[in-house]
């Protein structure tokens, strides 16, 4: 265990440095502050953070700690959501991120919007802002949602003084874009059989990323991808390749429990996972275009409600309709050579929990064995837990 | 409850001990092995194979191999009866459902979040009863109309049969509403699966004879209760051992072997 | 019927004929769909999307009533446990979990199933759907593909934080946003059914439905009144035809215009829902359905709900007079009723404008004594913001909450005794309570 354990001017590399930062997630934050930069906390992944980066902001992804028992939030959340949500919660009114200068919420869910409308009332910072992503990919919403970012330009500029030029934006756009491509590049690593990285190692790594400036994040994912090419004690050959889909997997814990057993976690579905990296955002005339289509239509995230697929009678065509909405996965399946697939939510997420029945219907269909666990982010939970992803395993075989 | 069953190389059983020893005493699985080889008249050298298998599983320090209660339920329901498709098992802490094909298992779901729908919902609400769990079943055989318990919570249900009771619902009534309750649980979580027959209900609350009852009127398939269904889990991590070692002497291959040691688990063994 | 006891809540007589309105549309969707005309099922839309089917001809039965139906009708147990059977998380929404166990087993047995209450929901060719408040609709009904082949259409309501609202240009942007969203529906529709809209049908439509949420609000607006002249009870009654407007909306607009004449009489002649009115509460969300009758012992005790559910309350009225194009109309009308309160709130630094603020604003306007809050164990949308509730109206006016849970289908949930035993307790706090908010100089 290396947590919480801080040493003074040692500047550690690679997958160790990834490892310290997960460990200790302000610790470069508190640096930035001292050098009189600015920290904006966000939430989840629809922040869009190319325009904190243009702006010279430091984005810090706010998650939550299921070592930390829930005690404050429950003054102002109650028990039967998301508890992910009321862990955030709970260590922001704990002062855990007592470093922020401001935050950045945008709809990713109900409970997240409201969970965005509790922190202002009860957590006062310099700069808040909501931003209302739309929740279809309706052309109004397309445009709806760009207006919407330059709105929050607006207030960007008058809480730094700066102004946001198109060309600034694209600069930061590229410099996300990059650490999109590395973090894919960090994926392939997981392709040979074995992986050449532990799912555990990634979640720190992923973890990490969100804890520093996207130019640092970039020069971690470098370190992070060389060393696992050279080094030669990575994870050992097991005979099943999961594929992790999911709600929110913000510590190594579940993938450690998973990883465990005969299995190596090989690619996943998830937030703080390949969810936010695995399209580019293009750049277009107005880079707020480019912006809105990436977060609204791009990103494959089950909160966004998709068209049903009809049939020529106008009626759905159910196989048609989960091949639109889930048929990535059928990709991810094929290229990371997975076996089968764990499907993994929170308890209490409306989002996540609507889309397993129909999700397993379509993972039986192109013939991948999946089960689904349902987990309330303890780590208490973990042990039963345990019996299932064991006898699946046993199953698949 | 610690189970050992100790079978020989035509699956034959050559000992059977169930022990009470509670969840704090999980880690003296040594004590109750020892009974066993008694019973079977074996030292403890001349095992070839030791499979440890439910929620006890990590906590014995000499098994070879662990395998999941669910592949080895699976494993022991198929050995009774060779034609089994679905299976249940209620037991005290949970109730798991089983997808067998060939004998082998194919798919499972499991209760494990909550009392209602396994043997602890009889144990609280016999108690609220004031009976004992062994008279439920003669008591719920004198209904003649089921309470319907609405309520899927093991104390919300506490509160409404003591309500119903009030109110004059005959007492046989309640505890054929106790049983309907958790088979109507159960039956909905097997139904995940697909039922098929044939249908196997196994596990301690097997042995209930109105829970039985109970599971064949919700199932609408008849049921087969393997006659001591306590140990079908044990005597499948049994048989999965007996099969390992066939299959790799079959082989010529080595028998992959834990060094054992006849001894308690500490907390810091894994 | 149990023999008529003496009654502590004073029920309004021309809320009887607004109710007998309700539970006809199950029957005319359900005639529709045999005549081979459309049908829909619906998802509370706030009048958004309403007016656009109705314009359209198509009829509409709305699940989330079709919910509390089963539930009272006693079917909706077996629904639930289909829907676990299904594979669905038992933590969802009771609604949803019941209107998916119905659809499985209509689609077992290819008909509408006979233990259905009133009738049952007619296989629909669409189901629609709003973004309003609550993420759970929009994924149920994508959830349905399982067993419907009806195509889910998600109508777009902005939801803009409080300070986002009252930024410049932010009102006109989710105006033009929601058009554009009503315009894209139409055409889906157009192409769905074969058929064009009806905009002469539909500028009528749009007018009405406003007109009928105007006369709505003046009649809650007279609640404020002492004593109190129209009980929480009434409401939920009442509200039906506003909230589920599947029904002919002139007639509505009778019902509601006798419904004002009746209150306004009462508050002339000082005539209160309860009396003596000792206590003024007010509740949030959704009522114990099943058990309403607790309303009548509190009664007893001189407690009158004097107002409730901010989601189903019509919003503030606006001038739409000089609005010409009905999608505008609709838009304003809709959006208004989401920010109604959010420039109020944004003056007070609250920042969660609708279900929580609305509440501080009511506590004070109607001179709440106290809260009854009721979250469900299975509605994260009506139970989010109870905490929050609870703690601002204590802390900025001094009205405590008295907090019963229950859930929207599992009635078993609900205490009555306990609840009761509480209240009487409660009636010291508010009683504290009211000697402190004079001693600040709070006007109750």
């Amino acid at each position: 265990m290396t947590g919480n354990i801080r040493v003074a001017g040692e500047q550690k590399q690679g997958l160790a440095r990834a490892g310290q930062i997960y460990h200790d997630r302000d610790i470069r934050m508190r640096q930035l502050k001292a050098e009189g930069r600015k920290v904006l906390g966000y939430l989840d992944i629809y922040p869009v953070l190319e325009m904190l980066t243009a702006l010279d902001l430091v984005p810090f992804g706010i998650l939550g700690d299921i070592k930390e028992p829930i005690s404050r939030a429950d003054a102002c959340l109650p028990t039967i959501v998301c508890p992910f949500l009321r862990s955030a919660l709970d260590l922001g009114l704990k002062g855990r991120y007592d470093f922020l200068d401001g935050l950045v919420a945008a709809h990713t869910c109900e409970v997240g919007e409201k969970w965005a409308h509790i922190w202002r009332i009860y957590i006062d910072l310099p700069y808040i802002h909501y931003i209302d992503t739309p929740h279809t990919t309706h052309q109004s919403a397309r445009e709806h949602l760009a207006v919407l970012l330059s709105d929050f330009q607006g207030t960007l500029e008058s809480f730094t003084g700066a102004k946001l030029t198109p060309e600034r934006l694209r600069r930061a756009i590229r410099m996300h874009n990059e650490q999109r491509a590395l973090v894919r590049g960090l994926y392939d690593l997981r392709k040979p059989d074995p992986p050449l990285i532990a799912g555990t190692e990634v979640v720190q790594v992923l973890v990490a990323l969100i804890s520093l400036p996207v130019e640092e994040g970039n020069e971690l994912l470098r370190q992070v991808i060389d060393e696992v090419k050279q080094r030669h004690d990575g994870p050992k050959k097991k005979p099943a390749r999961l594929l992790l889909w999911g709600s929110v997997v913000d510590s190594t814990d579940l993938i450690a429990m998973i990883e465990d057993l005969e299995a190596n976690v090989v690619m996943d579905d998830t937030f703080v996972g390949s969810r936010a990296y695995f399209s580019d955002v293009k750049l277009t005339d107005d880079p707020l275009e480019g912006l809105a289509e990436h977060y609204l239509v791009d990103i494959r995230n089950p909160r966004t409600f998709r068209e049903t697929a009809l049939d020529e009678a106008n009626r759905k065509d159910y196989w048609a309709d989960l091949e639109s909405r889930h048929g990535y996965l059928k990709d991810y399946a094929r290229e990371w050579n997975v076996n089968g697939v764990i499907l993994q939510t929170l308890r209490y997420c409306d989002i996540q929990g609507y889309e397993v029945p129909g999700l397993k219907d379509y993972l039986e269909h192109i013939g991948l064995p999946c089960t689904y666990l349902e987990w309330n982010y303890s780590q208490a939970a973990l042990s039963p837990l345990r019996t299932r992803v064991q006898a699946f395993l046993e199953v698949i075989g | 409850m610690t189970k050992v069953v100790i079978v020989d190389g035509e699956g034959l059983l050559r000992a059977r001990v169930v022990s009470n020893t509670g969840a704090e005493h999980r880690r003296l699985a040594n004590r109750v092995m020892e009974e066993a080889l008694q019973q079977a008249g074996l030292p403890f050298d001349q095992v070839s194979y030791v499979v440890a298998t439910g929620y006890g599983r990590i906590n014995v320090p000499f098994a070879d191999r662990q395998i999941t209660e669910l592949t080895c339920h699976a494993k022991g329901v198929a050995s009774l009866f060779p034609a089994v498709r679905t299976a249940l098992d209620i037991g005290g802490q949970d109730a798991k459902g089983l997808k067998i094909k060939n004998g082998v298992l194919e798919d499972f779901v499991m209760n494990d979040k909550c009392a209602a729908g396994t043997g602890r919902f009889i144990e609280v609400l016999a108690g609220t009863l004031g009976l004992k769990v062994d008279e439920l079943a003669a008591v719920a055989a004198k209904s003649t109309q089921k309470l319907r318990i609405t309520t899927t919570c093991t104390v919300f249900a506490q509160i409404e049969i003591v309500s119903r009771l009030s109110e004059g619902v005959p007492l046989e009534d309640v505890v054929a509403g106790v049983y309907d309750a958790i088979a109507r649980r159960t039956v909905n979580m097997l139904k995940q699966l697909g039922v098929e027959p044939d249908v196997v209900f196994t596990g301690g609350v097997a042995r209930n004879a109105g829970m039985v009852k109970a599971v064949r009127d919700n199932l609408c398939y008849d049921v087969f209760v393997p006659e001591d269904p306590l140990i079908t889990g044990a005597m499948g991590a049994a048989l999965l051992g007996k099969e390992l070692v066939l299959k790799a002497r079959a082989k010529g291959q080595p028998i992959l072997r834990k060094e054992r040691r006849l001894e308690e688990a500490t907390f810091f063994s894994s | 019927m149990v023999e008529e006891k003496k009654k502590f809540i004073n029920r309004l007589k021309s809320m009887y004929a607004l109710r007998a309105n309700i539970d006809k549309m199950y029957a005319r969707t359900v005639e529709a769909s045999k005549a081979g005309n459309p049908t829909a099922w619906c998802a509370v839309n706030w009048w958004e999307a309403d007016p656009i089917l109705k314009a359209m001809g198509v009829e509409v039965v709305y699940p989330e009533n079709y919910g509390a139906v089963c539930a009272s009708a006693g079917v909706a147990q077996d629904y639930l446990e289909r829907s676990a059977a299904e594979g669905f998380p038992t933590y969802l929404c009771g609604y949803a979990r019941n209107c998916i166990g119905y659809a499985a087993r209509m689609k077992e047995l290819g008909e509408i199933p006979p233990e259905a209450p009133l009738g049952g929901m007619a296989r629909p060719v669409l189901l629609l759907n709003s973004s309003a408040l609550c993420d759970a609709r929009y994924k149920w009904f994508q959830s349905l593909g399982r067993y419907l082949d009806a195509p889910v259409w998600t109508v777009e309501l902005p939801h803009p934080g409080v300070k986002e609202s009252q930024a410049d240009g932010a009102h006109e942007q989710n105006i033009r946003f929601m058009v554009g969203e009503l315009k894209e529906f139409i055409a889906f529709l157009e192409r769905l059914l074969g058929k064009k809209m009806d905009w002469a049908r539909l500028d009528e439509l749009a007018s009405a439905f406003i007109e009928v949420n105007r006369i709505w609000y003046e009649i809650n607006e007279l609640r404020k009144a002492r004593p109190c002249p129209m009980h929480s009870r009434d409401f939920w009654t009442c509200m039906t035809a506003s909230l589920y407007p599947s029904g002919d909306p002139k007639e509505s607009l009778k019902l509601y215009r006798d419904l004002l004449a009746e209150v306004k009489e009462r508050v002339a002649n000082k005539i209160g829902a309860v009396a003596p009115e000792k206590y003024r509460l007010l509740f949030a969300e959704l009522p114990p359905w099943h058990d309403l009758k607790i309303f009548d012992e509190m009664a007893e005790r001189g407690w009158s709900f004097v107002v409730e559910s901010w989601a189903y309350h019509p919003p503030k009225p606006i001038d739409l007079s000089h609005v010409s194009d009905p999608l505008e109309r609709v838009a304003r009308h809709t959006y208004r009723w989401f920010t109604g309160y959010f420039a109020n709130a944004l003056q007070e630094d609250e920042y969660m404008g609708y279900f929580a603020y609305p509440y501080l604003e009511w506590a004070r306007d109607y001179q709440c004594d106290g809260a009854m809050l009721h979250p469900l164990l299975s509605c994260r949308t009506a139970t989010n913001h109870l905490v929050l509730v609870q703690d601002r109206l204590l802390s900025k006016l001094k009205v405590p909450s008295l907090v019963a849970e229950g859930d929207i289908v599992d009635f078993k949930t609900f205490d009555h005794p306990g609840t009761m035993r509480k209240a009487e307790a409660f009636e010291e706090i508010m009683d504290h309570y009211r000697g402190l908010r004079r001693g600040e100089g709070l006007p109750w």
